[in-house]
């Protein structure tokens, strides 16, 4: 990778390919803690482009989907954004019910 | 409500691990009342009122408590959710839509959506969530 950003004043390395989350549990209020800290580092460590791999998780809550919305909206600043894969039959339709899918890229499983 | 009809009655503390402690009875409670209650959505108006309650009613005060009253009747579930915190006032926030950025306010638009019906009381610290479904045998 050629490309160099700078972030902070120190120059990082801008991640182009995109960096893969697989959830290993469903994303609701009492696991969001650790998967945003998480996040938060790699968008510090120069993540622009992040998908996150739902094969993992059954349920997804309005707590998860703000989660969802606050990190494409880091990654969106720094020109990039979020996709999500591999979302159940009953998580796509809450995210198109909730107009999601009109806000960053979703596919489903 | 008399005390036969009430199938799961709980009162839990204000944390997030009380919640997902709840939900896991819930799902062993929901096999056995009301099989065909569609899962994913039960559940989810379960805990988008727990999580009100915990975040927003209780503050995270360990010194309040949350009441949950499962009923399973004919066909259809009942939840309902009391909490010792000051309410909220719900009327505002009944039609509000969040913004495609927003990364809050949408527990109420789920409610309206997922439950066949919704009740608050005056005060805003008790919800009633009800949610159809059909019976195995039914024809």
């Amino acid at each position: 990778m050629n490309d160099e950003m700078v972030s902070q004043g120190v120059a990082t390395p801008e991640k182009v390919r995109p960096e893969v989350v697989r959830l290993e549990g469903d994303l609701v209020a009492a696991g969001l803690p650790a998967l945003r800290s998480k996040l938060k580092e790699m968008v510090a460590a120069g993540v622009h482009h992040l998908t996150i791999d739902m094969a993992g998780a059954h349920l997804v809550d309005s707590a998860g989907i703000g989660l969802l919305i606050s990190a494409h909206n880091s990654l969106k600043k720094a020109g990039g954004g979020l996709t999500v894969i591999h979302a159940s039959k009953d998580v796509m339709e809450l995210f198109r019910t909730m107009r999601i899918h009109q806000h960053f890229t979703v596919s489903g499983s | 409500m008399s005390s036969r009809d009430i199938d799961l009655r709980m009162e839990l503390p204000p944390t997030l691990d009380a919640i997902e402690k709840f939900c896991a009875e819930f799902q062993l409670w929901r096999q056995g009342a009301c099989a065909n209650l569609d899962s994913f959505s039960s559940e989810l108006l379960l805990r988008e009122a727990l999580t009100n309650s915990v975040v927003h009613g209780c503050s995270g005060d360990p010194g309040k408590r949350i009441s949950c009253v499962l009923r399973a009747k004919r066909d259809r579930v009942v939840i309902a959710i009391r909490d010792e915190g000051a309410g909220f006032d719900w009327r505002a926030a009944w039609d509000r839509q969040a913004e495609p950025e927003d990364t809050h306010g949408r527990g109420i638009e789920i409610f309206r959506r997922y439950a066949n019906a919704v009740r608050f009381n005056p005060k805003g610290n008790s919800v009633t969530l009800v949610k159809r479904f059909q019976r195995v045998n039914e024809i």
